[in-house]
């Protein structure tokens, strides 16, 4: 008796899971998911060695610090370009700062999941991002983060499909955050002007996406976790 | 006797049955998790063609991080070399302060790029466009009819001029970029296409450009050091 229930309980079990199993596979191509697990490995995999590769970069910036700060302090001549050498690392977002400012919030809006709409205007796009900062620094932002990446002179906005790219290949999601330290007015009088961000603002309206702004008396943003490399602009003379 | 014999028998067969169905069920529930999870990977994420270019851009990025650890290690190597000497090097310090001037767009610069010339009015967004997809080609450095261009340089929308960092530039529109002429080609086709269709873009590779312009950095008056 025991053996037969077991065995019914069982079979009942298994039937089950095989139906639930058989329901879960995709309609589409069979060999879509291999596809996609494939392309999604080397993804995480390449995600794995860029964030190693930061660490690393930011292990070895520290060791050069270090040596920096040495040869300051048993040099005159080292210490006076290493003065200059700091301010010129402030200027380039390789320094931390904190101060006043704004703090800007997106997210994607409501999918309307209408055929003849395939603007994709519910999303936040890339160049969004890009007008966003672009006002930003136009209304004398000082340092801007985006969802705690610094923008640098280097920073390229890049299409990453739902994602955004920036700063050697880190990704963003939305909801973003973009922080700039600056005069808080000023930046979100700028934020405010009715000929600014037009189009975004109308696709805010339009599809429920999110576009807010708060001032702050006191914001942080960190420093770009990485370095410059310049292979053909050369000093000139 | 007889009786505890059957019994013995009676119970392995149970183990059997139950041990069995424990791997069926086990075999099934692990399939069930991992072919779950790629479903809701495949309705979630992005479309293939997204995945391909964000594989392509982090190998990219990688690369460039490579190249930026070598560069720190002999850096770092050369100020220990000095240390250790029981002196300091300040020439290694000077080599990249003069890398972050360049980055900065604070000395005048040279090297090898494309001259792109355009042949009407273009919008700020449009150009921002432009110099986004060049920087992200690499490009190292802007000048647009003189003046020099970083990121931080506001670009705005004045009619049918552009404001420069507060100067007006009008048509026709010069763009010099310095950077490896093979990666930046792609990006400014990509550009010009969508540009063309109003103006006319020329774009011309050049062994060497010359940018004189430079930019003299605004002190901080709101952001103050450190977190």
């Amino acid at each position: 008796m025991t053996v037969l229930a077991s065995v019914s309980l069982a079979t009942f079990l298994v039937t089950g899971l095989a139906a639930t199993q058989f329901r879960s596979q995709p309609l589409p191509p069979s060999n879509r998911l291999a596809r996609d697990e494939a392309l999604r490995h080397s993804v995480n995999q390449l995600e794995d060695q860029n964030r190693a590769l930061k660490t690393k970069v930011q292990t070895l910036q520290a060791g050069v610090k270090a040596g920096e700060d040495e040869s300051a302090s048993r040099s005159s001549a080292a210490q006076q370009v290493k003065t200059q050498l700091d301010d010129e690392k402030t200027v380039a977002g390789l320094t931390a700062v904190h101060g006043p400012g704004v703090t800007v919030l997106l997210h994607d809006g409501s999918d309307p999941n209408d055929p003849n709409d395939r603007s994709l205007g519910w999303t936040v796009h890339y160049q969004d991002m890009q007008d966003i900062v672009n006002l930003l620094w136009a209304s004398g932002a000082e340092g801007i983060a985006v969802n705690g990446q610094r923008i640098v002179p280097t920073t390229a906005f890049h299409y990453a499909g739902v994602n955004i790219l920036v700063n050697n290949g880190s990704r963003l999601s939305a909801p973003y955050t973009v922080t700039a330290v600056g005069d808080p007015l000023a930046l979100a009088n700028g934020l405010g002007d009715p000929d600014q961000l037009a189009e975004l603002k109308s696709r805010s309206r339009i599809y429920g996406l999110g576009l807010s702004w708060v001032r702050s008396t006191r914001l942080s943003i960190p420093a770009f976790d990485a370095t410059f490399l310049v292979k053909y602009a050369q000093p000139l003379g | 006797m007889r009786n505890h014999s059957a019994d013995r028998t009676a119970r392995t067969q149970r183990l059997i049955v139950v041990g069995l169905i424990g791997l069926a069920l086990g075999f099934l529930v692990v399939i069930q998790f991992r072919s779950q999870a790629a479903v809701a990977r495949t309705l979630a994420a992005q479309d293939d063609t997204s995945v391909a270019l964000l594989i392509n851009d982090l190998n990219r990025a990688n690369n460039q991080l490579l190249q930026q650890s070598v560069a720190l290690s002999q850096q770092e190597a050369q100020l220990r070399q000095a240390l250790t000497a029981g002196g300091a090097d300040s020439q290694a310090i000077e080599k990249e302060l003069a890398t972050l001037r360049v980055v900065n767009g604070e000395i005048p610069v040279h090297g090898p790029g494309l001259q792109i010339k355009i042949q009407g009015s273009i919008m700020d967004f449009e150009l921002q466009d432009a110099l986004n997809s060049l920087r992200n080609a690499g490009a190292e450095a802007f000048s647009l009819n003189g003046y020099r261009i970083v990121s931080n340089t506001p670009i705005i929308s004045r009619g049918q001029s552009l404001q420069i960092g507060g100067r007006s530039v009008s048509a026709p529109l010069l763009l010099d970029v310095i950077g490896d002429p093979e990666q930046l080609q792609p990006a400014a086709d990509l550009s010009a296409s969508s540009l063309q269709t109003r103006v006319q873009v020329d774009i011309e590779r050049k062994t060497d450009i010359a940018i004189t312009e430079v930019i003299t950095p605004h002190p901080m008056i709101y952001g103050q050091l450190g977190r």
